[in-house]
């Protein structure tokens, strides 16, 4: 800030007398005084003292003076301070300053890195901002009036990006011209070779007017200026400086103002001549004039101070609010910091899991566009189709995963852009896909389309399943079904042939048998003349056995049949009292013939009934004539009974009995227990496996209870509404 | 003068037993041994009852059987089915044919001449 000298030496010119004056003064006051309050209790407060004028400065006499010199020296003098100047560069103060070398440093602004090393007190001493000042007919009134204009800005200084950024914030073209000292820049205001220029206020309020210039409402970067102690204020000097200037800030009279005056307006007061202050001093005769002077003078310094006042004033509460604002966005700036870490985190969190879910998932996950370029493919993908992601991804599926052609002959390049076309068709769909190594697979695919807010297709979302094994497996599953088909086939023609082949035995066997029996009867009959006894037996015996033959021939037909599922039972309404007697009938001549008791009790409610007439009365046939066959003597009884749904028809004989070891074999196909007898009996052994098949296609059963040698109870169950098997 | 009975069958010695017993029993006896020549005859005899052979040369016996129920000459004669089809559904295809009865083979010589003469009866 060595500009400022000169001009601050100009002005001093016209307080010399007055300094010289007040100089003596002191230098007796010391010589009287001094030394006693020297040895007081007085502190030594050593002050930095560097040149920047008015605030504080170097006089030409060499004594520090300024706005802080005189409020320090105010506050001193009460607190019985006892100033020691230690004069320096600005930088070297402050280095002071922090090593504790000097005490206090004038017009310190607050910074945070100046916090950290020294300590300030809380009233502020002065505010400083920058300003503009121009010619009073320039017209320059706000910052808006700037733009276009040439600004006279000091060169490198803070200042310079300061008011380059200050302007920009308010969208204007200013063009500055970079000065080396305030002094040249009022210079080239006043010539009109800049429209303004831009000092710290304090050099434009003390000289701007002797340069015709008037200060414009162009105020930026304004802040406060402290005095500042050692760090932690060892001195205890703060406190009292907050006090006095608290004090001395609330009466515009103080000596505060009076400093502020005397340093930046007071070139108003020395306008009045030189000489007349002399005269005046000198002679005092000039007292009336100079009393009216003053007072017109004393009117402008209070006008003046009161602007001032009220500027510094508007000064702190701008810093105030502004700093109020920034401390609100600072906060609502760390909130949304934090807010934002908080959501980035969720939202790391949220991507890693739905990531590790796409990659690791057992299923192939892809992407691709319209056109069928692959965009995204899943590690899982990536490895079934053993293809690297750098290798697939961007390539067209057709070629790469898709073949051109199915095995089975599907193009499947149309089946790609079917898919992009009609999303829902192909919503799941299987085909056929290829491997890196030219492996046929099989995958099950759910294709789903992505699209933006407008509604466009951006791309295909494909997730499929690997159904390779399941489509072998359903392919082997149809050849075995077909094989099965082709057996049944070949089964069923089979069982035709049987059954053919059984109708034709049946007629081809019954056709002789038909002569054999017929004829043999009608000899028997004596149709064809007398026999003798001899003839008589033999013809028996032919007869006999071509009966035997046929019974035989029949059951082996009827096991057939039955076991062919061909044997299919009727059913109707039929008299089962009628058909038991018929059948009663008909063997009563084989009881009759081996001399045994042949009865039956049939009860009352037994009438007609719903089932097979021939096939039931084919089984009481067959059980009678059993039980005839192995009761040798005693009896046979049948009786007739209704149990709920059912008839219950039993045969009991007093014959030889079962064996209860035989029980389980009774009812087998061509077993006839041995009698244990010498005895063998007629008989094809397939009569009770028939009998016991029979009655289950009717819906009955056939059951036996039998002591050996003393009898059997063979009961014939049978529902009396027997169904349609 | 007993009844006029036509035995429609091939089997020569079947044609010969049964044709044997019906005259044994004082029938008046006619024989036909196919399909066609049997419903010829019928025709020219109008017989009192048919005896018919279902497995026959030229046309089997249920076609007979069709074919006299269709014609009003011939449609009341009783006709009863012998044969030895003794298959499922034999005796439902005789019946449902037109036959009245049915005589499974072998005759029984002791049975057949009651058998026959409950359709006559009928008549």
């Amino acid at each position: 800030m060595a500009i400022d000298e000169e001009t601050v030496d100009r002005q001093n010119e016209a307080t010399l007398t007055g300094q010289l004056l007040r100089s003596f003064l002191i230098l007796l006051m010391i010589l009287f005084f001094g030394t006693g309050f020297a040895q007081a209790e007085s502190q030594v407060v050593r002050v930095g003292v560097y040149e920047n004028a008015p605030k504080v400065f170097m006089s030409e006499s060499g004594k520090p003076s300024g706005i802080f010199i005189d409020i320090i020296e105010y506050i001193a003098k009460r607190e019985d301070w006892d100033l020691e100047y230690v004069p320096g560069t600005w930088a070297q103060g402050l280095d002071r300053l922090a090593r504790g070398e000097i005490d206090l440093m004038p017009d310190v602004a607050i910074t945070a890195d100046r916090e950290k090393k020294f300590s300030f007190h809380k009233i502020q001493v002065l505010s400083s901002w920058f300003q503009a000042y121009a010619r009073k007919d320039s017209g320059i009134r706000s910052i808006l009036d700037l733009n276009g204009k040439r600004i006279a800005i000091l060169e490198q200084s803070v200042q310079q990006e300061a008011f380059t950024r200050f302007s920009e914030g308010f969208g204007l073209r200013i063009k500055p011209v970079p000065v080396a000292d305030y002094k040249t820049m009022f210079e080239m205001a006043a010539r009109g070779d800049v429209d303004a220029a831009v000092t710290n206020q304090f050099y434009g309020a003390m000289h701007a007017r002797q340069y015709g210039l008037v200060d414009t409402a162009v105020v930026f970067e304004p802040s406060a200026l402290f005095f500042a102690a050692s760090k932690n204020d060892p001195k205890q000097l703060l406190e009292a400086i907050d006090r006095h200037l608290s004090v001395l800030k609330k009466d515009t009279h103080s000596p505060y103002y009076n400093s502020l005056r005397r340093w930046t307006s007071e070139k108003v007061r020395f306008k009045v001549p030189l000489w007349l202050q002399i005269l005046a001093l000198i002679a005092g005769v000039a007292l009336l004039m100079s009393l009216a002077g003053s007072l017109v003078l004393k009117r402008q310094v209070n006008a003046r101070t009161r602007e001032l006042w009220q500027i510094n004033q508007e000064m702190e509460q701008r810093i105030i609010e502004r700093t109020e604002k920034l401390e609100q966005a600072n906060q609502k700036l760390l909130s949304e910091i934090e807010e934002r870490a908080k959501t980035q985190k969720a939202l790391f969190i949220s991507e890693t899991m739905y990531r590790d879910l796409v990659e690791s998932a057992n299923s192939v996950i892809l992407r691709w566009t319209a056109e069928g370029k692959i965009t995204f493919i899943n590690k899982f993908a990536q490895q079934f189709f053993g293809f690297s992601e750098e290798e697939i991804i961007g390539q067209n599926i057709i070629g790469t995963i898709v073949p051109e052609v199915e095995t089975s002959g599907r193009d499947l390049t149309s089946l790609v852009y079917n898919v992009a076309k009609d999303p829902k068709a192909y919503e799941g769909h299987v085909n056929e896909n290829i491997k890196k190594n030219g492996q046929r697979v099989w995958v099950a695919w759910t294709n789903k389309h992505l699209m933006d807010e407008s509604g466009q297709l951006v791309e295909i979302l494909s997730i499929g399943i690997d159904i390779t094994k399941l489509v072998e497996a359903e392919k082997e599953l149809r050849d075995t079904m077909a094989q099965l088909d082709k057996a049944k086939v070949r089964a069923e023609s089979a069982d035709r042939l049987k059954s053919a082949f059984l109708a034709t035995m049946s007629h081809e066997l019954r056709t002789p048998l038909n002569s054999i029996i017929g004829f043999t009867g009608i000899l028997l009959q004596r149709l064809g003349g007398p026999l003798n006894e001899e003839q008589e037996k033999q013809l028996g015996m032919v007869y006999n056995s071509s009966r035997h033959l046929l019974d035989l021939i029949n059951d082996v037909l009827d096991i057939s049949k039955i076991e062919a599922g061909q044997l299919n039972v009727v059913s109707e309404p039929f008299d089962l009292r009628e058909s038991i007697e018929k059948v009663m009938k008909s063997s009563q001549p084989l009881a009759d013939k081996k001399g045994i008791e042949f009865s039956s009790t049939i009860a009352p409610e037994i009438g007609v009934i719903t089932s097979d007439r021939r096939r039931v009365e084919q089984i009481l046939l067959n059980l009678i004539s059993n039980a005839i066959k192995f009761t040798e003597e005693g009896y046979v009884r049948l009786r007739g009974e209704v149990r709920g749904n059912d008839i219950v028809i039993d045969v009991r004989d007093s014959g030889i009995g079962i064996k209860q070891e035989d029980m389980g074999i009774l009812f087998n196909a061509f077993q006839q227990i041995e009698s244990g007898t010498t005895r063998k009996y007629d008989g094809t052994g397939l009569g009770l496996s028939i009998c016991k098949k029979l009655a289950h296609l009717l819906g009955g059963e056939i059951r036996v209870e039998s002591e050996w040698g003393k009898g059997s109870t063979f009961s014939f169950i049978l529902p009396k509404e027997g169904e349609k098997v | 003068m007993k009844e006029n009975i036509l035995v429609i069958e091939d089997n020569e010695q079947n044609l010969y037993l049964v044709k044997f017993i019906l005259e044994k029993n004082g029938y008046q006896v006619h024989v036909a041994t196919d399909g066609q020549a049997g419903i010829e005859k019928a025709n020219d005899l109008k017989p009192d009852l048919i005896l018919l052979d279902i497995q026959l040369p030229v046309m089997d016996g249920y076609a007979v059987a069709k074919n006299l129920r269709a014609n009003p000459l011939t449609a009341k004669i009783p006709i009863v089915a012998v044969t030895s089809h003794a298959m499922v559904g034999d005796r439902d295809k005789a019946i449902s044919s037109g036959c009245n009865g049915y005589i499974e083979k072998p005759i029984n010589p002791d049975t057949f001449i009651s058998e026959v003469e409950l359709h006559l009866i009928k008549k």
